[in-house]
C-alpha cells in the first residue's frame, strides 16, 4: 500500500506547489542571510554604509528579517505544511488555484516589502514593517492559506488529525489574528503609503510586542515544531515519543504564548502588572516549550546509532538542542531582574540567533533533506556535503552566539559599573567601542552559516538535475521498449 | 519504508493510529520531572503575584503584599509605596551606595570654589571620575572623546588655544550658555585677487615664508575698511576672545586645516575658502540639561584638558 503511494505521489499530491515554495525557500535564504551578513559587517566597519541610504543599517536590517523570517522561513513553512497535510491526511490539497494563489501572494509581498524598505518606506513596527497595501495583500493571502489548509484537512482520508496539522493550524490561525491586530491603521490618503496605528502610547507598544513576541511563538515555535513532528519521525523511522505531552505541551504552548509579550517592554512605561504577568507566564512557558523538544529527541531513544550515520537526523536533532537552549534561555532573560542586564544589548540579539539559526533554520535544513529527494522522485546527490553543511552552520552559530554573549553580557555589565567614587565608570561610546570584535566574530559566523546553505544549495541543484536525467533516461528506455514491442506487432 | 518494525520501547503501546505509511505515536506518560518541573514553575509564579503588582481587578490591580519601597519623593517628603519600579529608581538614585557616595562628594565640590578644586587632588580625582562621563555623554559627540574636536566644525578643547578664553569663568559661561562663533563671508566683498592677498598676509602673520609684497597688499585690506578684518582679529592679528575670534598669529588652526595642506599654496587655499565662505558655529547652552554642579565638574575638566588659564 504504501508503494504505491510513494509510486503516485507526483499525482496524487499538488508537488508542483511544494517545489516552487522550497526553492524560493532557498532562494530568500540567501538573499536575507546577505543582508543580515552585511548590515553585521556595517556594525563592525561603519564605512560600508558608503552614505547611501539604501544600504544602511537602518534600512537593510528590516529587509533582512523579512527575507529570513517571512521569505525564508515562510516559504519553507508552506512548502513543508503542503506536503505534511497532504501526506498525513492522504488527501490532494483542496485546491490548485488557492495554493498558487498563496505561492504568488506571498512572494510578492515579501518581494515588494524588502524593495519598500530600502527605499525607505516602512511602518517601523519591528517584523511587521510593510506598510498598509502589503498588509492588505498579506491578509487576503493569510485567510486563502487558512481556508486551504482547513479544507484540505476536511478532506482527509483519515480518521484522526496527525500532530503536526495540529501545529500548522494553531499557526496558521494565530498568525491571522496578529498580523490584522497589530496592523490595524487609517493611511492618510488612498495614494499614501503613510498610515497611522490604531492605538497610541503604551497601548500601541504593548500591541506591537504582543505581536512581536506571538510571531516568535507561533510562526517561528509552534509551525516549526509541526514540521518537526512528521520529519523527525519519519527521518528516524520511529514512532513519536509521547501522544500524550504532545497533546499537553501543545494546549499549555499556545495558552501561555498569547501573554507574554510584555516581557520586551520591561522597565518603560508600560505598567507594573502588565510586566509582572509576562514575566511569570514566560516561566511557565519553559517547560511547554521542552516538551517538543523532549517529543522529539526522545523519539530517538533507542536509535541514537543514527546520529552516527544519518547527518540529517543530525540536523534534527541539533536544531532540537538549540531549540532547549533558547528557549531556556528566553524565560531567564524575562526575569526582570535579568532583563535590566539584558535589554538594550546584544545577548537579546544572540537569543534570536541561537533560535533563528539554531532551530528554525537547522530544522528546516534537515526537512528540506528529507523532503527534496522525495518531491523529485531520487536519492540526494551527495550525503558527505550534508555534513559539510552540518559542521559549517554549527561552527556558525557557535561563533554568532558566543559573540553575542560577550557583547551583550559585557556591556551590561560595563553599563552599570561603578568606580571608587560611585560614579559610572564607562561612558556609553567606551561601551560601543567594546563591541568591535564581537561583532567581527559575529560576521564571521555569518559567513560559515551561509557558506553552508549555498553547500545545500548546490547539493539540491545536483539533485535535481540527476533527477531530471533520471527521468529523460526513464523515458527514453520506455519509448524504446514501445518501439520494439509495435516493432515485434 | 513501512516494513521496518518500530522497537517496543518498555511495555509502552502506540496510539493504534498511523498516518502516511508509518507514522505513529508511543503513548509514554510525561515525564515526571516535566511535569513537577512545571508545576514548581506555576509555584514560582503564584508566589512572584502575591508580592509583586500582578493582575489588574476592578479600577487598579493586585499590588503585591510585604514588598515596599521607601524613598523621598519631590517635595521631600519621606514615602512607603508598594513595589514599583519607579519608586525602586527613585530609591536607588537615593539609597543605594555608589549614589550616596556620588553625591557626598559632588555636594563638597558644588560647595567649592574653583580655586580651591584646582588645588585639592582628591576634588580633582572625584571630577575626572564623574565629568569623565559627563563629557562622554554631553561633550564627546562633537568635541570628540579626548576633546580633539574636528577640524573646520567642532574646537579642539585638548590645546592651550582658547578662542573664546580659557579661564574657567569663561569656560563656564561657554558650557553654561553656548557660544555663537561668527566670520562673514566675503564672496561678494573681496575680488580674487584680494582673496589671494588678504590670504597671503594671514598666512605671514604666523610666519610662514610669503610674498612680502603680496602680503603688504593684504594687510592694506586686513587693516582697513576693505576688509575690515581687524575690527575682530584686531590690529596685531591676536584676535578678541569676547567675539570668540581667532589669534592668526600662532601655528593653531581651528577652521582652515593649514597644518594639514603641504604646499604654501595649499595652505592659501585653505585660508581663502574660510575668507570666502565665512564661519558660523554654533555651541548649545547646557543650562537646561545639567545642574550647576555638572556645569562646575565639566568646567574643571575641560579647562585642565587644555591646560587651563
Amino acid at each position: 500500500m504504501a508503494q504505491a503511494a510513494i509510486v503516485g505521489s507526483t499525482e496524487q499530491y499538488n508537488y508542483a506547489i511544494i517545489r516552487k515554495f522550497t526553492v524560493m525557500a532557498l532562494v530568500w535564504g540567501v538573499l536575507g542571510m546577505s543582508a543580515g551578513i552585511y548590515i553585521a559587517a556595517e556594525l563592525a566597519w561603519p564605512f560600508l554604509n558608503f552614505d547611501i541610504p539604501a544600504i544602511t543599517f537602518g534600512r537593510l536590517r528590516p529587509v533582512h528579517t523579512t527575507l529570513v523570517i517571512f521569505g525564508f522561513g515562510g516559504s519553507a513553512l508552506f512548502a513543508t505544511s503542503y506536503y505534511v497535510v497532504q501526506r498525513t491526511c492522504q488527501t490532494r490539497l483542496y485546491s490548485d488555484w488557492m495554493a498558487n494563489f498563496t505561492f504568488w501572494g506571498w512572494q510578492i509581498a515579501v518581494g515588494l516589502g524588502a524593495l519598500s524598505y530600502m527605499a525607505g518606506y516602512t511602518q517601523a513596527r519591528e517584523y511587521a514593517e510593510f506598510e498598509w497595501p502589503i498588509d492588505l495583500l498579506i491578509a487576503v493571502t493569510w485567510v486563502i492559506y487558512l481556508l486551504l489548509f482547513v479544507q484540505t484537512l476536511r478532506r482527509r482520508s483519515q480518521p484522526h488529525i496527525y500532530v503536526a496539522n495540529w501545529f500548522y493550524l494553531a499557526f496558521i490561525l494565530a498568525t491571522a489574528m496578529l498580523h490584522i491586530f497589530n496592523n490595524l491603521a487609517v493611511p492618510v490618503s488612498l495614494f499614501s503609503l503613510k498610515s497611522y496605528s490604531l492605538f497610541a502610547g503604551v497601548q500601541d507598544a504593548m500591541t506591537q510586542w504582543w505581536y512581536g513576541h506571538n510571531a516568535v511563538g507561533f510562526f517561528l515555535t509552534a509551525a516549526f515544531l509541526g514540521m518537526m513532528y512528521y520529519f523527525v519521525p519519519k527521518q528516524a523511522q520511529r514512532p513519536v515519543y509521547s501522544y500524550r505531552l504532545s497533546i499537553v505541551h501543545f494546549w499549555s504552548l499556545s495558552f501561555l504564548y498569547m501573554w507574554v509579550g510584555g516581557h520586551h517592554l520591561h522597565w518603560t512605561a508600560l505598567p507594573d502588572w502588565t510586566s509582572t504577568l509576562a514575566a511569570t507566564f514566560s516561566i511557565m512557558l519553559l517547560l511547554p516549550s521542552w516538551g517538543g523538544m523532549i517529543n522529539g529527541i526522545m523519539t530517538l531513544s533507542g536509535a541514537w546509532e543514527k546520529l552516527r550515520t544519518d547527518p540529517i537526523m543530525l540536523f534534527l536533532i541539533t536544531a532540537l538542542s538549540f531549540y532547549g537552549m533558547s528557549t531556556f534561555e528566553g524565560p531567564l532573560m524575562s526575569l526582570k531582574s535579568v532583563n535590566a542586564l539584558s535589554h538594550y544589548t546584544d545577548w537579546t540579539i544572540g537569543h534570536v540567533h541561537s533560535g533563528a539559526l539554531g532551530w528554525v533554520a537547522m530544522v528546516t535544513f534537515g526537512s528540506f533533506y528529507h523532503l527534496i529527494p522525495r518531491l523529485y522522485d531520487t536519492r540526494i546527490y551527495s550525503i558527505r556535503l550534508i555534513y559539510v553543511h552540518f559542521w559549517l552552520a554549527t561552527v556558525g552559530i557557535l561563533l554568532y552566539i558566543t559573540a553575542m554573549w560577550v557583547a551583550g553580557i559585557f556591556q551590561g555589565l560595563m553599563l552599570r559599573s561603578f568606580d571608587e567614587y560611585g560614579n559610572l565608570a564607562y561612558t556609553f561610546v567606551e561601551t560601543v567601542a567594546f563591541l568591535h570584535e564581537p561583532y567581527v566574530v559575529r560576521a564571521i559566523g555569518g559567513l560559515f552559516f551561509i557558506s553552508g546553505l549555498l553547500v545545500m544549495i548546490y547539493n539540491v541543484i545536483m539533485t535535481v538535475r540527476r533527477a531530471s536525467s533520471e527521468t529523460a533516461e526513464l523515458e527514453a528506455r520506455l519509448a524504446a521498449k514501445m518501439a520494439r514491442a509495435e516493432g515485434q506487432a | 519504508m513501512s516494513e521496518t518494525k518500530p522497537k517496543p520501547q518498555g511495555a509502552v503501546q502506540t496510539t493504534g493510529h498511523s498516518w502516511d505509511g508509518d507514522l505513529q505515536e508511543f503513548n509514554n506518560p510525561l515525564p515526571a520531572w516535566w511535569l513537577w518541573g512545571f508545576y514548581a514553575t506555576v509555584l514560582f509564579a503564584v508566589i512572584y503575584w502575591v508580592l509583586f503588582p500582578a493582575w489588574p481587578i476592578a479600577g487598579g490591580y493586585t499590588t503585591g503584599v510585604m514588598n515596599t519601597i521607601t524613598f523621598v519623593d519631590g517635595s521631600g517628603e519621606e514615602r512607603t509605596t508598594h513595589w514599583n519600579t519607579r519608586s525602586l529608581l527613585l530609591k536607588e538614585m537615593q539609597q543605594s551606595e555608589s549614589a550616596q557616595r556620588s553625591r557626598e562628594y559632588l555636594e563638597k565640590v558644588a560647595a567649592t570654589d574653583y580655586q580651591e578644586i584646582l588645588s585639592d587632588p582628591e576634588m580633582m580625582d572625584f571630577t575626572r571620575s564623574m565629568a569623565k562621563g559627563l563629557f562622554g555623554d554631553n561633550c564627546a559627540a562633537c568635541h570628540g572623546t579626548g576633546g580633539s574636536g574636528v577640524i573646520g566644525l567642532f574646537p579642539n578643547l585638548a590645546d592651550d588655544d582658547w578662542l573664546w578664553g580659557g579661564t574657567v569663568e569663561q569656560i563656564e559661561t561657554s558650557i553654561r550658555a553656548g557660544r555663537y562663533g561668527f566670520m562673514p563671508e566675503f564672496r561678494n566683498t573681496l575680488n580674487a585677487q584680494q582673496l589671494d592677498d588678504v590670504a597671503t598676509y594671514v598666512l605671514s602673520l604666523s610666519g610662514n615664508k610669503v610674498d612680502q609684497t603680496v602680503a603688504a597688499r593684504g594687510e592694506k585690506i586686513f587693516q582697513t575698511d576693505t576688509g575690515g578684518c581687524y575690527y575682530c582679529h584686531t590690529e596685531s592679528g591676536t584676535g578678541l576672545e569676547s567675539q570668540g575670534a581667532a589669534n592668526l598669529t600662532d601655528q593653531v588652526w581651528t577652521v582652515a586645516d593649514v597644518n594639514g595642506a603641504e604646499t604654501l599654496d595649499a595652505q592659501k587655499a585653505e585660508v581663502k575658502q574660510v575668507i570666502r565662505n565665512g564661519v558660523e558655529r554654533r555651541m548649545p547652552g547646557w543650562s537646561e540639561r545639567l545642574t550647576a554642579a555638572q556645569i562646575k565638574l565639566l568646567t574643571v575638566f575641560v579647562h585642565e584638558l587644555g591646560g587651563g588659564q
